[in-house]
């Protein structure tokens, strides 16, 4: 396939945040996972008991629990589990103003662009380094109308109530193997609260970086959208390449209040040498919309499948995931949707591009409970091969108890054609910019929701892959 | 060693294996010996998650039926037979077995001439023993494959086997009807079809029976093989009555430029589960995959399909759709897997079902594994209720509301017909679409 030689590359594969900063962290923890690093993390943190006997049940279901069989190749995590620190504090306490964060940790937001963002675009925004959130902002405006956007441990302190109200109602700890670790050693991650009737702007970001070799990042993050509530919330993520497995295993949990509307955005360029483990949930009730954004182009392997249990009639939710999987990668991701009550409707768009040895995996499942008349839920899969040495699958899962519904789900998986490329090419393209052209149309309906910058960075990079590839 | 029991074990195995040949011999012990060792498939196994057989198969009280002459005779046939006798068209072949024993086979004099073998399997371990030492349980479904696969390999008591030589042509299907009378029963059967290279034949497979006191058993296994430039069609026609747990394992296998295409059309038994594999192995092979199920009472119907494309310039196309009404369910698990090097390949996949009541249930799992990057591929599913636009229409022009309902099911399962339109085929479907529409 001449075009597939030409094309050697499409982008996304070089690696820019690969940088090491040298610094000492004030506390880790021992090596691998028992007991007694639980009561450790609990400890560092001051936790009130009932946190405490919340970790360590979570740690008794996560040795109960045995390693998933499906998804991606897990054969090597346990061995990679039991070299990494669980815990890694590198400050002593989290800052509010950047000009008191260390210098070298602000050196390395300062490098990803998160200071120049906050003063732009964002509403708010948190950094996670290591274990720990070193830094936590809002904008007056937003504090002054009772916006609550905090690390989680300051969540917890501050607001232990309403915290402690819906802590692990959205993801229990026994979900499955990941969430009960994540229950067990959560650290860091973000707790956000909308008033009731509050819309935010512009997003909330959260900024999540592993820089320590083989360590696990296990972030938490509890966002709670009141009654007719909106707002919109992004993490990013990213670490250096080391020649060891690193691990990450976070647990989001939202719940959306009737009438709210939440949009959930993940860009995750993690190393390719991270497992990247994550429990995505929104309880959505009546007529409150969720959305999640879910943009996977990092990591060894990721197993994600966002979801929305649509709890309240008129409930909607939609996952929108864009997968890009380069050599060595495997990107196992989807959605799930849960349509539990009457007139619930959601959507699943799932667009992958498998490049050399990378493959791209559709998992997902569509649930409608006997009861939840007139719900529609469409799912739609495209998958872009780029080589010969490229994979694809797709996973969907369809349970339908409901006569009173209507329900699709449609895959195609294709390669880039010879006739789109001709046309382009006799229209006076090169073969390199046909070929990008393609490509940004393929993942263009998913690109045009994402936050200006980043949609501009993802095309930038898939241009940046296609010049000079002609050889 | 899950799955023996006080009928079911190794000394069953010993006295059919006994006075056979020894490659024989060798085979059904070993299939028993892959038996004992298989663990029975729980839903802990993606392929059996929605069917759950520690609730639903009945093993410790089923008897495996021995073999005996059986003689057929018209007059004296029961009801369900005798009508799906009556309804039958021209035939190149008849076969009709009972209770698992072949009891008559009758073939064309013009194509016995040319080579075609129409026989019982018993009889052709005695005729064939060539075709049947290289294909038996061996390259399409071997005993390794899985549980059931090896319980059919070692208990079979009989089965139909069909060569049709090199470059004949037939022009009417053979056409196999089976009876089932024997409740609490176990039976074992087996089809082999062999159609050698530019051969063409189809082969219409029906099993009927009356309703069943007891569970009762039917295991089928099914091989196929297009040899180069054949072209097969099979048809599987299941109404068998309440009772009956229907087993049916298929694996066809396509060659060059060859053309397999099949369809199962399932309506009976209180069970259902078909594992269909097609297989296309040569470039320019081709597959047609159709299905068609209606489910009332509380029947479950599981469907199993795989689609492997191990060549290059290969091409299937599956279309499976189920209606469901009362409290029955189906389930639908399908997946398309490209191999590394299968270039130039299509295959497309598609599910529809329809609810037609409050308690049915579909589970629909529409899988693609693909590993090469030269490919068209898509697959799709859907869940949904009677389109109301239809109704609409319908009743608009002066229909009632069951008129239009009606009308607007056999619409939606006569897509699948129209696809494999074969004499006698088309009339029986829509007979036992219309009974299920009265019942």
């Amino acid at each position: 396939m001449p075009q597939n030689e030409v094309v050697q590359d499409l982008g996304l594969d070089e690696y820019k945040y690969h940088f090491i900063t040298e610094d000492e962290p004030v506390f880790r923890s021992g090596r691998g996972l028992n007991e007694k690093v639980v009561r450790e993390i609990s400890a560092q943190k001051d936790e009130p008991q009932w946190m405490l006997d919340f970790r360590l049940k979570a740690l008794e279901i996560y040795n109960s629990k045995p390693m998933p069989t499906w998804g991606g190749d897990l054969s090597n995590l346990e061995n990679v589990l039991e070299d990494i620190f669980f815990y890694v504090r590198p400050q002593d306490k989290m800052e509010h103003s950047w000009d008191d964060v260390p210098p070298n940790i602000k050196e390395t937001f300062e490098r990803l662009g998160i200071p120049e963002a906050e003063q732009k675009v964002l509403a708010g925004v948190g950094a996670q380094y290591e274990s720990e959130m070193v830094y936590h902002s809002l904008k007056k405006e937003w504090d002054d109308k009772g916006v609550i956007f905090d690390s989680i441990e300051d969540g917890l302190k501050n607001h232990p109530e309403l915290f402690r109200e819906y802590f692990g109602t959205v993801i229990p700890a026994a979900d499955n193997k990941f969430s009960a670790m994540n229950a067990a050693v959560w650290s860091g991650g973000s707790f956000v609260y909308i008033p009731k009737g509050v819309e935010l702007d512009t997003p909330l970001q959260a900024y999540f970086r592993v820089n320590q070799e083989q360590m696990g990042q296990f972030e938490r993050t509890l966002i709670i959208a009141e009654e007719g509530s909106k707002a919109h919330y992004i993490e990013g993520c990213t670490a250096p390449v080391y020649s060891t497995e690193s691990f990450h295993s976070g647990v989001i949990e939202i719940v959306v209040k009737p009438g709210a509307h939440f949009r959930y955005t993940t860009i995750q360029n993690w190393s390719n040498n991270m497992y990247n483990l994550v429990t995505q949930r929104a309880m959505v009730h009546e007529n409150a919309t969720m959305e999640w954004l879910d943009g996977n182009l990092g990591s060894k392997l990721t197993m994600k499948y966002p979801s929305c249990y649509l709890m309240g009639e008129g409930a909607h939710g939609s996952v929108l995931s864009i997968a890009y999987s380069g050599d060595g990668q495997h990107q196992d991701t989807g959605g799930k949707v849960v349509h539990a009550a009457p007139n619930t409707t959601s959507q699943i768009v799932s667009k992958s591009i498998s490049k050399g040895t990378g493959r791209s995996t559709y998992r997902g499942l569509c649930q409608v409970h006997e009861g939840a008349t007139n719900a529609k839920s469409n799912v739609e899969c495209d998958a872009l091969l780029i080589n010969e040495t490229s994979r694809t699958d797709t996973y969907p899962y369809i349970e339908i108890e409901e006569k009173k519904s209507n329900i699709g789900h449609e895959a195609t998986v294709s390669k880039v054609g010879d006739e789109q490329l001709f046309y382009l090419m006799s229209r006076g393209m090169s073969e390199e910019e046909a070929m990008a052209l393609i490509v940004r149309g393929f993942i263009e309906p998913i690109a045009k929701l994402l936050p200006l910058e980043y949609a501009v960075e993802l095309n930038r990079l898939i241009e940046l892959e296609m010049e000079g590839s002609v050889g | 060693m899950e799955g023996v029991t006080d009928a079911l074990n190794a000394d069953a195995v010993q006295s059919l294996a006994s006075g056979a040949p020894e490659w024989l011999q060798n085979r059904r012990l070993d299939a028993w010996a892959t038996y004992e060792r298989t663990p029975m498939p729980s839903t802990r196994l993606e392929e059996w998650r929605y069917t759950d057989l520690s609730r639903l198969l009945e093993l410790d009280s089923l008897e495996p039926l021995p073999w005996s002459k059986r003689t057929f005779d018209r007059a004296s046939a029961p009801a369900s037979l005798d009508a799906a006798l009556e309804a039958d068209r021209e035939a190149s072949g008849r076969v009709v077995e009972l209770d698992g024993s072949v009891a008559h086979v009758e073939l064309d004099a013009d194509l016995a001439e040319k080579g075609v073998r129409l026989l019982s399997l018993r009889d052709a371990v005695e005729e064939i023993p060539e075709v049947l030492e290289r294909r038996l349980a061996t390259e399409a479904l071997p005993a390794t494959d899985g549980k059931f696969q090896a319980l059919n390999a070692a208990l079979w008591q009989d089965g139909i086997v069909l060569v049709v030589p090199r470059g004949v042509r037939m022009e009417d299907p053979i056409r196999v009807t089976r009876h089932v009378s024997r409740t609490g029963q176990a039976i074992f059967s087996r089809v082999l079809i062999v159609a050698e290279p530019g051969s063409q034949v189809s082969f219409v497979d029906e099993i009927v029976s009356e309703d069943l006191e007891e569970q009762t058993l039917f295991s089928s296994a099914v091989e196929i093989f297009a040899e180069d430039a054949a072209q097969v069609q099979y048809v599987s026609l299941q109404r068998m009555g309440r009772g009956a747990f229907h087993l049916a394992q298929q694996r066809t296998i396509a060659g060059k430029d060859s053309t397999l295409d099949t369809l199962n059309v399932t309506m009976g038994a209180s069970i259902s589960r078909l594992d269909l594999n097609a297989r296309l192995m040569g470039p320019g092979a081709n597959s047609d995959m159709l299905g068609l199920c209606f489910g009332d009472g509380d029947q479950h119907f599981d469907h199993n399909t795989s689609q492997d494309h191990d060549a290059p310039h290969t091409h299937s196309d599956l279309l499976y759709k189920g209606a469901l009404d009362d409290r029955a369910r189906s389930v639908f698990r399908g997946i398309i897997r490209v191999a590394k090097g299968s270039q130039q390949t299509d295959a497309y996949q598609t599910n529809r079902n329809l609810l037609l009541s409050e308690h049915a249930r579909a589970d629909s799992l529409p899988n693609l594994e693909i590993e090469a990057d030269d490919v068209r591929c898509s697959h799709g599913a859907t869940v949904g209720q009677l389109d109301q636009d239809h109704l609409f229409y319908l009743m608009s022009r002066g229909l009632s509301r069951p008129q239009a309902e009606r009308l607007v099911v056999i619409g939606f399962l006569g897509e699948v017909l129209q696809r494999l339109p074969l004499g006698g085929v088309v009339e029986k479907v829509s007979r036992g679409i219309e009974e299920k529409l009265n019942g």
